[in-house]
């Protein structure tokens, strides 16, 4: 159909002509000549003029209801009756159509709700109509990118340098079974493929704890986690390859193109994983968060192959990594997590060499809130770091210890410390403070009105003292979210909202199911969240939340805090003794030294 | 078990609404209801009562962390 034909838009429906306005607007700017009838016209009205017109096409617009099937039928009727239903190319478009009902009803075609007009084109130029891939033109975000991290607050950052330099002083000639370990991985890595790695392996384990020794030794599996067959694997391999065949990917935000959206997963077993992140990506995830089980932490040393655990957390081994990695689309930004635990250092490690693109490390969280001992974690942080900027993986530097109680004032000085740690190592970190519904703020009441004010004044208080990126999590909403499939996911769209309101670089999100604890979250609970976001910055678009002058006020006083607890941290001259006495987060707040890998720590 | 649960990724969620007096009543039918559709890993998500009834999200596992997933089975490595 050339496009000097006319096309007749015809609306027969008392009132409803709105699809059919807006598929003119489309057809106009084709270059097509349209002609608009107004609401309630008779079937025989629409006839009329299409033969005075020869039109070439009629799009009929109805809402479906009772007996309205009946009228749409009779239409067609009457079209082949006045001789023009062999030339006309007849459509009918409106709620609750579909393709088979017009096929039904006698039309050439059917447009349900969510009809592009390039649909509509298609049809009359007789083509298939190819939807644009959203995301074909996604772009893997360097959220760093343009930041000097420079400080506002000159106070703070001179105070900050003062305890770095401390920091790096004490640890300088200082060594952990952790660092040890990441040494013999980078040179296993790095062996020629079929060399003996015997002595390498039998060095590695030199410094591994002894269930970890007898998984390579004795081949003993650890209970809940078995090794995946290669049978299942050449399984996972064609699972992946006819998913992406058929992947078109959704884009989340609207026309802010911030913020980048994280779902995290962990279910245990890397194929479920995988599963869980091609939903996530095909929903629109921008990037996905690798969580490991909580026993990892406490654990020296790696095990090694494709291993499944029946509980929460996935385990790290090289080979489940790459197959994550294998399966992920181009554009998905993928972050290991190593903020915690023993094995932070070969983490990173590990994560560079797989082709990760993002981290995780805090040496105050994970020492205060993750178990470890402060001083191993200092040691093996400054290690992990370094690793982190050879591999050029970025870093978010979380500030969890703020549900075990702490005031985010401390938890931020702590998050700042280590932050500044990783600019003097060469890192590039991002800060990542709570969108939550804190313990400090249960008792405090600061959120007694709103989730607003409060969390602006986070965003409000580090903005003032550094130019850094920020990335609140993790999840966004975490502790205002309940079992409530509706209520969790209109409180992510939410949070969401007032972080892209702020103009945040990143988000990490929770699933509608993450309040529920018995049992794992399930991939339609991950697609609630995010279709919940999508439809909150559809709302929200350009225009912004506004706090209330309250979110100044507590950016003020979380600035001071945080500037008193520096200010402490740095007379008491020894970083490491501050995290064992409190300075950042004490008992009586909720945080607790971690005790994990306590005197491991060895002089060069 | 039908073979199209092979399908399911991992999880069957139902959201329904019981006619009930409260939420134990809501409870019980829920995991009856879960039962009757052969979920036998099931439980209940959410629930919350008010007169009418109680609103009700029951889950059913079908795969967790670690199974063998039908959905990986689609077919033979000879195909």
């Amino acid at each position: 159909m050339s496009k000097e034909a006319k096309v007749l838009l015809a609306p027969l429906d008392p009132v409803h002509d709105i699809g059919l306005k807006i598929i003119k607007r489309s057809l106009d700017e084709a270059g097509y000549l349209t002609i608009l009838l107004p609401p309630d016209y008779s079937s025989e009205e629409i006839l009329k003029k299409a033969l005075e017109e020869k039109v070439s096409a009629i799009l009929v617009s109805r809402t479906l209801g009772y007996g309205v099937a009946e009228l749409l039928a009779r239409f067609v009727d009457m079209a082949e009756a006045v001789g023009i239903r062999e030339n006309v190319k007849l459509a009918i478009g409106g709620m609750s159509i579909r393709p088979e009902l017009a096929q039904e009803l006698g039309y050439d075609a059917g447009f349900g709700p969510g009809t592009k007009p390039e649909e509509v084109i298609a049809f009359l130029e007789n083509r298939k109509y190819e939807p644009e891939i959203r995301g074909a033109g996604k772009i893997k975000r360097d959220i760093t990118k343009g930041f000097d991290y420079a400080y506002g607050n000159k106070n703070i950052g001179k105070m900050l340098d003062h305890i770095v330099t401390s920091i790096v002083g004490w640890g300088q000639n200082k060594t952990t079974p952790g660092i040890k370990r990441a040494e013999v991985r980078k040179r296993l890595l790095e062996l020629p493929q079929g060399k003996d790695r015997t002595q390498l392996l039998l060095e590695y384990l030199r410094w591994c704890d002894d269930k970890v020794k007898d998984f390579y030794l004795e081949k003993t599996v650890l209970p809940k986690t078995r090794l995946l067959s290669s049978e299942e694997l050449r399984k996972l391999e064609r699972y992946v390859e006819e998913t992406n065949k058929r992947m078109t990917l959704q884009v989340i935000q609207h026309t802010r193109e911030k913020p980048v959206v994280f779902i995290q997963y962990g279910t245990g077993c890397p194929f479920m994983d995988i599963a869980h992140i091609k939903a996530g990506e095909a929903w629109g995830a921008d990037g996905v968060v690798h969580f490991d089980p909580s026993w990892g932490a406490r654990t020296e040393g790696f095990l090694e192959g494709y291993i499944t655990h029946e509980e929460d957390g996935s385990i790290i081994t090289p080979e489940n990594l790459m197959s994550i990695k294998g399966s992920l689309s181009p554009h998905t930004i993928w972050q290991v997590r190593a903020h915690r635990g023993l094995n932070t250092p070969e983490t990173v490690l590990l994560a560079g060499a797989m082709g990760a693109d993002m981290t995780k490390i805090n040496i105050a969280y994970g020492s205060l809130g993750g178990g470890t001992d402060p001083a191993r974690l200092t040691v093996d942080a400054m290690q992990a770091i370094r690793y982190a900027a050879e591999y050029r993986l970025s870093f978010d530097v979380v500030t969890n210890e703020e549900l075990c109680g702490v005031p985010a004032y401390k938890a931020f000085a702590g998050m700042l410390i280590t932050a500044h740690l990783g600019l003097r190592l060469g890192g590039r970190p991002i800060l990542q403070p709570l969108f939550c519904y804190s313990p400090e703020v249960m008792v405090s009441g600061d959120m007694d009105d709103n989730y607003v004010d409060f969390n602006a004044a986070k965003i409000m208080a580090l903005r003032n003292i550094i130019r850094a990126p920020i990335w609140p999590g993790a999840p966004i909403g975490f502790l205002t979210q309940t079992e409530d499939r509706v209520q969790s996911s209109l409180s992510t769209a939410l949070h969401g909202a007032l972080a892209a309101s702020l103009g945040v670089e990143a988000i990490s999100i929770a699933s509608s199911d993450e309040a529920y604890s018995g049992g794992p979250i399930a991939v339609p609970s991950r697609i609630d969240t995010l279709k919940a976001l999508q439809e909150a910055f559809r709302f929200f678009g350009m225009s912004s939340i506004a706090p209330t002058e309250k979110a100044g006020v507590w950016a003020e006083r979380l600035e001071k805090g945080i500037e008193e607890v520096l200010e402490t941290v740095a007379e008491r001259g020894d970083f490491v003794a501050a995290l064992y006495e409190g300075l950042l987060g004490s008992v009586a707040e909720g945080a607790y030294p971690g005790r994990s890998g306590r005197g491991t720590v060895m002089m060069l | 078990m039908g073979e199209w649960f092979e399908s399911v990724l991992d999880a069957v969620d139902i959201e329904t609404f019981f006619a009930c007096k409260d939420e134990k009543e809501g409870r019980v039918l829920a995991m009856q209801l879960m039962k009757g559709f052969g979920l036998k890993d099931a439980d209940i998500v959410f629930i919350e009562h008010e007169g009418p009834g109680a609103r009700v999200r029951a889950r059913g596992y079908i795969h967790r962390a670690g199974d063998r997933y039908g959905w990986l089975e689609g077919g033979t490595d000879d195909e």
